[in-house]
C-alpha cells in the first residue's frame, strides 16, 4: 500500500510531511556530527522536493489524476479524525515552498552563522518547513492551528538565533505579537466549533452551505471569521498587522529570512485563499454593514472580508513602496518591499471575493498565485543574496557598500533579474504577476484598485533602482574589496534566477498549473466530497453492521 | 529556599510526585493523563529538588561527579544527558508513528492487546499508544529539565 499513486487516499499526501519530520529527528540525533548532520538534512531536503513533484504529478498534473487526494491520520474517518487534503492549491504551494526550500538548505550548508547553536539550525529549519507543509496539508481548522504553532515556534528560535540585545528585542516583539495572534486565532477557532459543531473545513463548508439543515445558527461566523482573517493578515504581514517584520527579518539569519518571506508569508495568504473561497463562499449567511458611507449587503459573508482586504491590500502596498524607498540597508529595504508585495498578492484576492461572474473570480485567484510564487523565487533570492553579501563583507549596509557589481558579475546578474522580476519586466515571472493582477483589476472595473496598483509599481522601481544603484553601482568600497564571495552560494543564486526566467518564458505550463489550484480553490463540492465526511450516526450504524472503526 | 524545612518536605513528596506522575503516563491512553502531563509532573519533581538541594545536587549528590564551579551550565554532563533524552524521545514518537506504515495502515494508527491470565492483575491492557506516549513523556522532561537546569544557573 506504501505510495500508491493514482489513488485519491495514498499515502503520498502525507509523504513531504513525514519526510520532513523524519529529517528533523536524524538531525537532531546527529548534533555531534556536523558534516552528517548538513548531509541529511540536505538528503531530506531533496527527499522533500521530490516527495512534492510527486504529489504534483500523481495527484494534479498528470493526465488520469484524482486532482485531489486526501488521507485520515490514524486512520480515524472525517470529520472526527484530522484529514490531511492535497489538491491543486495545496501542490501549487508546496512546489513553491520545495524550490525556495531546496535552495535555502543548500546555502545553509556553506554557511551557518553562530556558535554553539549551529546544532540545532538543521532540525529548527525542517521544523519550520513541516509547520509550513502541515498547514498547507490540513483539512482541520484546529489542525491548522498546531501547524501555525509547530511554525512560529521554529520561527521563533530563530529570529532570536544570533543572540545579539537587538535580536532578543525583535524577538520579543516578534513573541508577543504572535501569541496574542494566537490568542486570538484559538478563539475564532473555538466560537466556530461552538457556533457550527465541526472544524473540519469540509463538513464546515457542508454545514455552512445550508444551516437550516443542521439547525445552526451561522450568523456569528462572519464576525468569527474577520477574526482568523486578522490572525491570517497577521502571518502575512498585511497593513495593519506589518510591524513586527523589519525586524524580525532583520534579525532571523537571511537564509530563514528567506524561508519566512518565501514560505511562511504565503502560508497566511493561502489560509485566507482556502478559508474564503474553499470554506465559506458558499455560506448562507447574510451579512447587513451599514458604515457612514458605504453599505455591504449579502447573502454570502465574501463582500465583508472582500472590503476588509481591499483596504488592507491598498494600505500594504502604499506603507509597503514608500517605507522601503528610505531603508538605509539591503535587508530593511526588501523587508519593507515584502509587505508591499504581499499587498500585491492580496489584491487579486480581495478582487476575487467580491467578484460575482466566475470567471473572474478564478483569474484574480490565479493572478494571486502567480504573483506568490514570483514573489516567493524573487524575494527569496534577494534574501538568500542579503547572506552572501553579508558573509563576504560582514554588512549588508549601503554605506558601506558599492561596486559589487563589479566584484561579482554572477551575484549582480542574479539580483539584477531578481530586482526586474519584482518590477515586472517581461519576460520575467514578476511580469506575469503583474499583468494578470493589473488584467483582473480591470475586467473588474475597478478604476481607484488601478491607480494603487500603479502607484505601487511605481514604489517598487523607486526602490530596486535605489538599492541596486547604492550597493551594486559605484566605487568598491574597502568591504567590498576585501570580499571573499562563497561560488555555491552565488551558484545556488543563479539557479533561482535562471527558475525566475524559466517560469517567465515557460510560463504556459506554470499558467495551467495555477488555473488547476484556483479551480481547486473555488470548487468547495469537489473538496467535501473527497473528504466526506460522515455523520455520527453513519459511524454507530457502521459499527453495528460489523464495521471496525 | 535551601531551608531543613524545604529539605524534609521535598524528602517526603518527591517519590508521591514520581509515582503518581508515572501512573498519568501508563493509563494516558484510556484515562485523563498521558505522556505530556506525566512528564511535566516528574519535571516538578526535579524541580522540587533543585529548590531544595540546589543545582549542583543531582551531579555530586546522586552521581558523584565533581562540578566545575565556572562551567558553561548548557555543557554540564546532567544537562547533555537532558537533551538527549529529548533527542532520543523524539524519535520515539515519529518511529512510532511511522511504524505502522510498515503494516499497511496510516501514520499514527493505534492497537491494542489484552493479556488474560497476568498474575495479580488477571488481565491487562497492552497498547501501542504508549509507545509513542512514552516518546511524548521523554521530550517532555528532557526540554523542561533543560530550560530548568540552563535558566536556573543564569
Amino acid at each position: 500500500m506504501i505510495a500508491t499513486p493514482v489513488g485519491t487516499d495514498s499515502q503520498l499526501v502525507i509523504a513531504p510531511m513525514l519526510i520532513v519530520l523524519a529529517a528533523a529527528t536524524a538531525t537532531l540525533l546527529l548534533g555531534r556530527y556536523p558534516r552528517a548532520r548538513a548531509a541529511v538534512s540536505l538528503a531530506g531536503g531533496i527527499a522533500y522536493a521530490a516527495a512534492v513533484a510527486a504529489i504534483d504529478w500523481y495527484i494534479v498534473l498528470a493526465p488520469d489524476a484524482p486532482g485531489i487526494a486526501t488521507y485520515q491520520v490514524g486512520g480515524w474517518p472525517a470529520p472526527f479524525g484530522i484529514t490531511l487534503v492535497a489538491d491543486g492549491l495545496s501542490a501549487f504551494m508546496l512546489t513553491m515552498v520545495a524550490i525556495l526550500g531546496v535552495a535555502s538548505l543548500v546555502f545553509s550548508t556553506r554557511h551557518l552563522p553562530g556558535g554553539e547553536e549551529r546544532s540545532y539550525y538543521f532540525p529548527l529549519f525542517h521544523f519550520l518547513a513541516l509547520g509550513v507543509t502541515g498547514a498547507f496539508l490540513t483539512g482541520d481548522l484546529f489542525n491548522l492551528f498546531v501547524w501555525f504553532e509547530v511554525m512560529l515556534m521554529a520561527s521563533y528560535v530563530f529570529v532570536a538565533y544570533s543572540g545579539g540585545p537587538e535580536h532578543t528585542r525583535a524577538a520579543f516583539w516578534y513573541v508577543t505579537l504572535n501569541l496574542v495572534g494566537s490568542a486570538v486565532f484559538l478563539l475564532g477557532v473555538g466560537g466556530i466549533y461552538a457556533t457550527t459543531g465541526t472544524l473540519n473545513m469540509a463538513d464546515l463548508a457542508q454545514r455552512l452551505a445550508e444551516p437550516a439543515a443542521y439547525g445552526l445558527e451561522p450568523a456569528p461566523v462572519v464576525g468569527l471569521f474577520a477574526l482568523l482573517l486578522s490572525v491570517f493578515a497577521l502571518k502575512a504581514g498585511l497593513v495593519p498587522f506589518q510591524f513586527w517584520i523589519p525586524s524580525a527579518y532583520r534579525a532571523a539569519p537571511p537564509q530563514v529570512t528567506a524561508l519566512l518571506a518565501g514560505a511562511t508569508k504565503k502560508v497566511g495568504i493561502y489560509a485566507i485563499i482556502r478559508l474564503t473561497f474553499t470554506v465559506f463562499a458558499g455560506a448562507a449567511v447574510g451579512v447587513d454593514l451599514s458604515l457612514p458611507g458605504v453599505t455591504i449587503a449579502g447573502d454570502s459573508p465574501l463582500p465583508f472580508i472582500g472590503a476588509a482586504l481591499f483596504i488592507m491590500a491598498t494600505a500594504s502596498i502604499l506603507v509597503g513602496g514608500i517605507g522601503a524607498v528610505g531603508r538605509d540597508s539591503l535587508e530593511g529595504v526588501f523587508a519593507y518591499s515584502s509587505i508591499g508585495q504581499v499587498g500585491f498578492i492580496a489584491m487579486p484576492v480581495a478582487i476575487a471575493t467580491t467578484a460575482t461572474a466566475p470567471g473572474l473570480r478564478k483569474l484574480a485567484i490565479v493572478a494571486a498565485l502567480v504573483y506568490a510564487l514570483n514573489h516567493t523565487l524573487a524575494k527569496g533570492l534577494l534574501f538568500l543574496s542579503v547572506g552572501t553579501v553579508r558573509s563576504a563583507t560582514g554588512t549588508s549596509r549601503f554605506a558601506d557598500l558599492g561596486g559589487l557589481a563589479m566584484r561579482s558579475p554572477p551575484l549582480a546578474i542574479s539580483v539584477f533579474v531578481a530586482s526586474l522580476a519584482l518590477v515586472g519586466i517581461p519576460p520575467l515571472s514578476g511580469f506575469f504577476g503583474k499583468f494578470l493582477v493589473f488584467d483582473a483589476a480591470a475586467r473588474a472595473r475597478a478604476g481607484p484598485v488601478l491607480v494603487v496598483l500603479l502607484v505601487g509599481s511605481l514604489l517598487t522601481i523607486a526602490y530596486t533602482t535605489r538599492a541596486w544603484n547604492r550597493s551594486f553601482w559605484g566605487a568598491q568600497t574597502d568591504a567590498v574589496e576585501t570580499a571573499s564571495i562563497d561560488p555555491v552560494q552565488v551558484a545556488v543564486l543563479a539557479v533561482l534566477a535562471a527558475t525566475i526566467v524559466a517560469v517567465g518564458v515557460g510560463f504556459e505550463p506554470v499558467y495551467e498549473f495555477a488555473e488547476i489550484a484556483a479551480d481547486a480553490a473555488v470548487d468547495t463540492e469537489g473538496y467535501v466530497d473527497a473528504v466526506a465526511p460522515q455523520e455520527a450516526s453513519d459511524l454507530i450504524d457502521s459499527s453495528a453492521n460489523g464495521g471496525d472503526h | 529556599m535551601t531551608t531543613v524545612i524545604m529539605r524534609t518536605t521535598a524528602r517526603a513528596i518527591v517519590p508521591i510526585v514520581l509515582v503518581v506522575a508515572i501512573s498519568l503516563f501508563i493509563e494516558g491512553h484510556n484515562l485523563p493523563g498521558g505522556g505530556f502531563i506525566g512528564g511535566v509532573l516528574t519535571t516538578t519533581a526535579f524541580a522540587i529538588i533543585y529548590m531544595g538541594f540546589g543545582l549542583d545536587f543531582l551531579e555530586r549528590g546522586i552521581l558523584g561527579r565533581d562540578v566545575d564551579p565556572g562551567k558553561e551550565p548548557s555543557r554540564d554532563r546532567v544537562v547533555v544527558a537532558y537533551r538527549r533524552l529529548f533527542a532520543y524521545g523524539f524519535a520515539i514518537a515519529v518511529v512510532s508513528g511511522l511504524a505502522p506504515l510498515v503494516f499497511g495502515q496510516s501514520f499514527l494508527t493505534q492497537t491494542f492487546v489484552m493479556l488474560e491470565g497476568v498474575p495479580i492483575y488477571d488481565h491487562l491492557e497492552v497498547a501501542s499508544a504508549i509507545a509513542f506516549d512514552f516518546g511524548v513523556y521523554c521530550v517532555v522532561v528532557g526540554g523542561l529539565l533543560t530550560i530548568l537546569s540552563v535558566v536556573g544557573a543564569e
